[in-house]
Parts: C-alpha cells; structure tokens; sequence
C-alpha cells in the first residue's frame, strides 16, 4: 500500500496572473479527491505541476513524506503518477491493444517487438476495468465511453498510485458516467489515489470522498472524508463576496431582432438551443468551457454546418456555407483563439484590418486596388480601437495581445456589420486594454448593432453585456437581464444541468 | 556579450537570412566575369541568353509560386507544359488551326487542367501531392496517346518565331517573361485576389473567419498555374520547333528548385515572384557560367543542387539565429 501524496504550499503564477497561490491538499490512497471550481480557478495548472508540465514558483510535493521533485513528464511516470487529459489522446486508426500500449517501453527482439506480454498485461487491466469488447477493436469504433475505458486501461498499464482524471465525464451520459464511477471505485479499492476534476457537482458530491474547492487560484474549502452537499460546494465555488462594478446601462434604444436562434442541435454538444440578439443590445453567453457556445457562434457564422433547428437573420432564414457569406451578409465574427484563427501574425496591421473588405478597395477602372487608400483606412480604424503601433505598416504579430486583439476588432469597425459575435473578447488581455474593449464594444452596439459576447469571464458579462443567456452542456440554463446579471448568478447557471430539473 | 556587438550579430544575419542568395548571384557573376574567356560572360549576347534560357522556367514557376504561397503544391505543372507542346503543335500542324486559336486552347485547357487539381484538393480533399502527381501522370498518357510515340514536327515558321525571333533587339521570350511576370506580381501584390491568396496561405482558419472563400482562392491559384504550365510549354514546342512527349518535363524540378531558392531571398521564407525569379537566374547564371569554363555537365548539376540546398538551409539557419540572438 502507498502512503500519502502532499501537495504544499504550492504557487505558481504565468505573468502576472496568479494561478496558484500557497495551494496545500493531501492526495490519500484509497480516496478520490474531487477538485472543483470555475473556470481558471487554478485546478488544471495544479494537476499540470503534478504531471511535470508546469514547474511551481514556489511549495512542494512530498510523496510518502519525502519532497520530490517532478521536472519532466517522465519524471511523473517515475514516481508512479498517470493521467488522463480532458481532450482524447487517443489516436485513431489504432486498435485498443496498441493504443493501451502507447508509452510503455516494450520488450523487444533485435528490435521487434514481442506483443505477447504487452497482450498479457493490456488483457489483465481490460478485466480489471470491465472492458466488455476486445482488444482488437479499432479505437475508432468505439463510444466515447469506452474510449475513456481505453484510457483509463492505458493510465493503468504501467504501475501506478495515483490517477488524475480531467472532466472525464463532460461528455458521458448520466448512464455512463455511472458505470465510470463504479470503476474508479474499484481503483481505490485497490488502493490507487484518484482525482477527480469535474463541472458536475452532483457526482463530486456523491463520488469523491475528499474535495477541494479552488477559487482564483486559492483553495477556498476542503473536506477530507466529509461530503460537501452541492448547496455547499456551489457556495464555496462562487464564494461570499462577489464584488459588483458599475454596469454601463444600454444607452441605445433596443430594435428589432437581428438574431434568432430557434432550436439549434448538433449532433456533438448542442441540444435545442434558442435566443435572440436585438440591435442596439449586447447579449453576452456565458457558460463553463465546454458549454458549447463556441460551436453554436460557429453555426450563425457558417463555419460549421447548420444541422437541425433555424436560424434567422433579419427575420429571414439563412444558412451559410462558408463565413463569406455571412460576411457578405454583414456578420462579423471576432474568433476565440487569437493567434490561431483571429490574427496574421506574419502579416501587417492593415492587411489583418483590410482583408475582411478588401474588394472595396479595388480601384474603379484600373485592376488593382488603391493601397494608399487602403493604409489610411486601416489607420482610420486602428486608431479607432486605439491599437498601440507606430503604423500600420507593422506585424501583427510584433503587437501585445491586447492590440492582436483590438487589431482583430478593427478588421470589423471599417464596415461596421449588423450583428458581430465576439468569441472571448477579452482573453489575454491586460486591464486597460480590456476596458478599452468593452467601451469599444458598448459604443458599437449604442450605434444600432447587435452583438453577442460570448465569455468565460463572468466579471465581463456582469460589465458589459444587456442581457446574458447562459449555458450549460450544450442547453440554455437561463436567462438573466439587467440587475439579475451577477457573477454569482451567472456561475449558478453555469453549474445547472438539466439533469436535476432545476 | 555587449549589447552593441549583439546587435551587429543580429544585423549580419538578417542580412545573410534575406541578401545572401542576392550576395551569391553578385559573387558568381564576379568570378564568371573574371574567369571566363575575354570577359565574355558579361558580353551583352550571353547576358541575354542566359534570360532568355530563364525565361520559360521563370514564367512557369511564378505561375507556380501562387500555389505554393496558397499553400498548396502542384507536381502536374512538368507533364502538363509538355502535353501542351504536343497538343499545341498537332492542332497546327496535324488539324490546321490558326496558330493563335491553338495558343488560345492551350490556355484555356491549362486552366481547366489546373482546376481540375484544386477541385480535387480543396472539393475532394485529396492531398495536394497525391491529386496533381496523380493528374500529371494522367497527362503523361494522354500525351504519349497524342503523338503516339513520335514527335509533331513541320512547324510552321511563323510558330517558331515566336520564341525565335526578336523585338528590339530583345528576344521574344525575354518579353514574355517580362510580361507575365509583371502580370503575377501586380495579382498577387495589388490586387484582391492576390491579397486573398496570401491571406489563405498565411493562415487557412484566419482567413476563412475573416471571409475568404478559402475553396475559390486556391482553385484559382491552381488554375493560374495551369495557364503558365501551358504557356510555358507551348514555347518550348515554338523554341524545338517540335512538339515532342516528355520535353517539357524537367520543368517540374527546375521550377520548384527556384521557387524555393527564391523563398530565400528578400523575406523569411515565404513564396514570392520576385524571388523565384533571382532563383531562376541563378541556377541559369551557374549553368551558363559552369558551361563557358568549359566544365564538365555533371558538375552543373552537382551546382544546380548544391545551391538549392545550401542556400535555403543557410537562410534558415540565419534567421533562425538571428532570431536567437
């Protein structure tokens, strides 16, 4: 039997951002340890200190009493600690014997690897786990249940003490998520430590036999052998004093729908989603990452294909085939990952802002387009959303994130679209910055446009928006409108599953 | 290290990751010019052939140069300008078409043909190699089913002035050269199109979201490299005086040798029609120059290898430590 993992007083801070600070808990063995909190509240950089991803500032680990040191991945393996990441690593076209033995050192012959004893081991954990299909499955045709069955047999190949599971069951039925449980249990049982970070605060409270609530990179509550009911946790998770910042009330007089979303699913994530964007409003949608706000943004934008359910722009129906059409439309999308969807980093400052409308630079009789024109445009709108840069003559990617990002609000201020949908507005942005965003943006909808904001940040859906829907694995979990929009509230909802009939 | 020496560093490098292709031009043409009997490299006759010899790889491969900065690859543009020869000398001379309706279809067929390859990339989302490796060796068959096997020959003059006779002193095919390449550079500098084919090839996501039909924009650029493969094909066919399989062929690799020689020079490794042209001329001064001291053709193309290779790998490791520093 292992003794006890301590995690002690460990801080660690990316810029100027504290994700962790003097965080202490106690991993035992036989127990399942439930993190939970909001959205950066600090327990993914926690569990990545403990995978040897991230290096603490400060603190230690101390393993059965003695502090080591985790400086690499291979170091964690080492000490016997597996995880298990949200995305999926597995990888498809493999069967689940070779996905399983991904990262174990096989024996081999003259270089050719003996598969009988990986065969062996992979048969005994598939047992131990209850893997009700055979080893010869391709990965791909399984359920993403039994996926995670694959990685939990693959976390399990090598020896191990203890397991971190990110949001293993985010995408599982209730069913599923049930026959999971039933199977960490018997990890413990075994005597194996498990954690366990999760949204769903019902399956903390009924699972895990220690839980630690984080909050802005604090750990805020912790009970070792004591259950938190879910009123508890949801108490520690938004925390007393949510401090209230003068909202900017709406100075424009509310239109008529510019958006409506009528019972919008996927096939993925999205279930009967409905809501409505007026001109003149800013309708923030909030929710946890995952929630599904993303893929709904990319389906009125035409980047991802409008499935089942309506969606009207203008009172009309439309469905886009590629983002030009929304575009040509007036619809302006400003994307969640700035430097891998929003910005040309290799590329200046005004072909990041131009591009978007750049026929309308073309000259009348010559084939060419009018360049100087298309400089003092650019500048126009730069120095509009006040981008720091000598000119627009300069790489985007030579910017602040904060100015990538007004660069990427720029490219829609030169046309000014009806509706305009902010995927994380504020990302990565310092706090002047992101003030000078939201009054860019409060501004852009006072002038008659609708806008929808989606963020993580509830502090910023609080600031900025009229009204926010917020969501909660792929459904609507509510509505909130002027002085209802709390962080508080907006957290509450975020935490809602229809599950529970709230 | 001292802040100021730090910085010289930096500079020198920048200037080898960006000049040095430009620098080694400017030093073969030096040495040829001082080796080379009677100063005769830089004779205004060699001068002018060794563009002229340029020429046809030059319009081929900026043609090419759009697809690559579209991010994209196309290994039919060989095996297409020589089906194009055959094809364009046997409807003049086997069918009797005017010689400007046979010029004017090889055009044409060329788009098709290139967009043939970006349907298939961008519609049925083949890999690039694949499709337009895959299409030029359909090409090749459909140009050895064409001459069945011998080469179309009797030409009439009037097609072989076109590559063989002058303007202004100038040989035609330098002119051409001239033309399309200022053509290219004014697409893909000045124009909308141009910018959304940069765009696309900066960052295929980014450019979707910012409105760029990312499908159309690369479809063109295949079929603007299809027209120049053609061009470029049916010139060799007016300068053999011949339509003859497989001609054109080794335009594939000297095209996509100065393309990449040309990412090299002037920016950090990305495509551009002014560099494919530098890169089409050294390869052309080295073989002129090697040719004129009279050494041995195996050494030429040990040259026209060793420098692809040592002049980008050079780049990329000077910017790569300038960007260190």
């Amino acid at each position: 039997m292992y003794g006890e993992i301590q995690v002690d007083k460990v801080s660690k801070a990316f810029g100027g951002v504290q994700a962790l600070s003097e965080v202490s808990l106690t991993l035992r063995p036989g127990a399942v340890h439930g993190l939970v909190g909001a959205n950066g509240a600090g327990k993914s950089t926690l569990i990545r200190v403990l995978a040897g991803a991230v290096l603490p500032d400060s603190g230690q680990i101390l393993i059965d009493g003695k502090a080591v040191e985790i400086g690499s991945p291979t170091a964690a393996s080492n000490l016997r600690l597996a995880f298990i990441h949200q995305e999926m690593s597995l990888i498809p076209g493999w069967d689940v014997l070779r996905n399983m033995a991904l990262g174990i050192k096989p024996h081999t012959h003259a270089g050719i690897i003996d598969w009988r004893p990986l065969r062996a081991r992979a048969q005994a954990v598939a047992e131990r786990v209850g893997m009700q299909f055979s080893l010869t499955t391709l990965v791909d045709d399984l359920t993403t249940a039994d996926q995670w069955l694959v990685m939990i047999g693959r976390a399990l190949m090598g020896e191990s003490r203890m397991i971190a599971m990110d949001e293993p069951t985010a995408s599982l039925s209730a069913q599923e998520a049930g026959k999971l449980h039933a199977i960490i249990r018997s990890l413990t049982d075994d005597g194996e430590a498990v954690v366990f970070v999760s949204h769903r605060l019902d399956e903390v409270a009924g699972l895990c036999d220690d839980v630690t609530v984080f909050r802005d990179g604090k750990t805020v509550e912790s009970a070792v052998g004591r259950k938190l009911s879910k009123p508890e946790l949801v108490r520690a998770i938004v925390g007393g004093e949510v401090e209230t910042v003068g909202r900017s009330e709406s100075a424009a007089v509310v239109g008529e729908a510019v958006l409506a979303v009528e019972s919008v699913s996927d096939r993925k994530k999205l279930r009967d989603v409905s809501l409505e964007v007026r001109a003149g409003e800013v309708v923030g949608l909030g929710g946890l990452v995952g929630a599904g706000r993303t893929e709904l943004a990319r389906i009125i934008y035409g980047a991802e294909k409008l499935t089942s359910g309506r969606v009207l722009y203008q009172g009309k129906p439309v469905r886009f085939a590629e983002p030009a059409d929304a575009v040509a439309k007036g619809i302006g999308l400003v994307p969640e990952e700035r430097r891998a969807q929003g910005i040309f980093l290799e590329e200046s400052i005004a072909f990041n802002i131009n591009i978007a409308t750049i026929s309308e630079l073309r000259a009348r009789w010559l084939p060419w387009l009018k360049m100087r024109k298309g400089r003092e445009r650019a500048q126009a709108a730069a120095d509009l959303v006040t981008v720091k840069a000598p000119n627009v003559g300069v790489k985007a990617g030579k910017l602040s994130g904060g100015n990538q990002q007004k660069v990427a609000l720029a490219r829609w201020m030169v046309d000014r679209p009806q509706l305009l949908i902010l995927d994380e507005p504020s990302r990565g942005v310092d706090v002047g910055a992101r003030a000078e965003i939201h009054r860019l943006v409060r501004q852009f909808a006072a002038e008659g446009s609708a806008v929808l904001a989606i963020s993580s940040d509830n502090e910023e859906l609080e600031v900025l928006c009229d009204r926010v829907v917020v969501m909660a694995e792929g459904r609507v979990a509510g509505e909130l409108q002027g002085q209802e929009i709390t962080q508080a509230r907006i957290l509450e909802l975020s935490f809602n599953r229809e599950s529970e009939g709230e | 290290m001292p802040a100021q020496t730090n910085n010289a560093l930096k500079i020198s490098l920048t200037v080898v990751s960006k000049y040095g292709t430009l620098i080694a031009m400017a030093a073969m043409i030096a040495l040829f010019w001082a080796l080379s009997p009677r100063h005769s490299f830089l004779s205004m006759t060699n001068v002018l052939a060794v563009v002229n010899q340029s020429a046809m790889t030059a319009i081929i491969a900026s043609a090419l140069t759009l697809v690559l900065v579209v991010g994209e690859f196309d290994l039919s543009v060989g095996y297409h300008a020589s089906l194009a020869g055959v094809l364009c000398t046997g409807m003049i001379v086997r069918s009797g078409f005017p010689i400007p309706v046979a010029i004017a279809a090889m055009l044409a067929i060329g788009a098709v043909i290139g967009l043939v390859n970006g349907l298939l990339v961008t519609k049925a989302k083949v890999n690039a190699v694949v499709a337009t490796l895959g299409v030029g060796t359909m090409l090749v068959g459909l140009t050895y089913g064409y001459t069945q096997g011998s080469p179309i020959t009797s030409v009439p003059a009037e097609f072989k002035q076109i590559t063989l006779g002058r303007t202004l002193g100038v040989q035609n095919p330098i002119w051409i050269m001239l033309i399309v390449l200022a053509l290219l550079w004014v697409l893909l500098n000045r124009t909308a199109l141009g910018q959304r084919i940069q765009a696309v090839g900066a960052n295929q996501e980014a450019a979707r979201l910012a409105g760029v039909r990312v499908d159309r924009t690369k479809n063109i650029a295949f079929g603007i490299a299809g027209c120049g493969a053609a061009l470029a094909g049916l010139m060799l066919a007016s300068f053999l005086g011949s339509g003859t399989q497989s001609a054109a062929d080794g335009y594939l690799m000297d095209s996509f040798a100065a393309v990449f020689l040309g990412s090299a020079t002037l920016r950090d490794g990305s495509f551009h029609i002014v560099g494919t042209l530098v890169g089409v001329l050294i390869v052309n001064i080295g073989f002129n120059g090697l040719s004129l001291l009279g050494t041995p053709v195996f050494w030429q193309y040990i040259f026209k290898g060793g420098i692809l290779v040592l002049a980008v790998a050079l780049s990329s490791i000077a910017r790569q430590a300038a960007k260190e520093v």
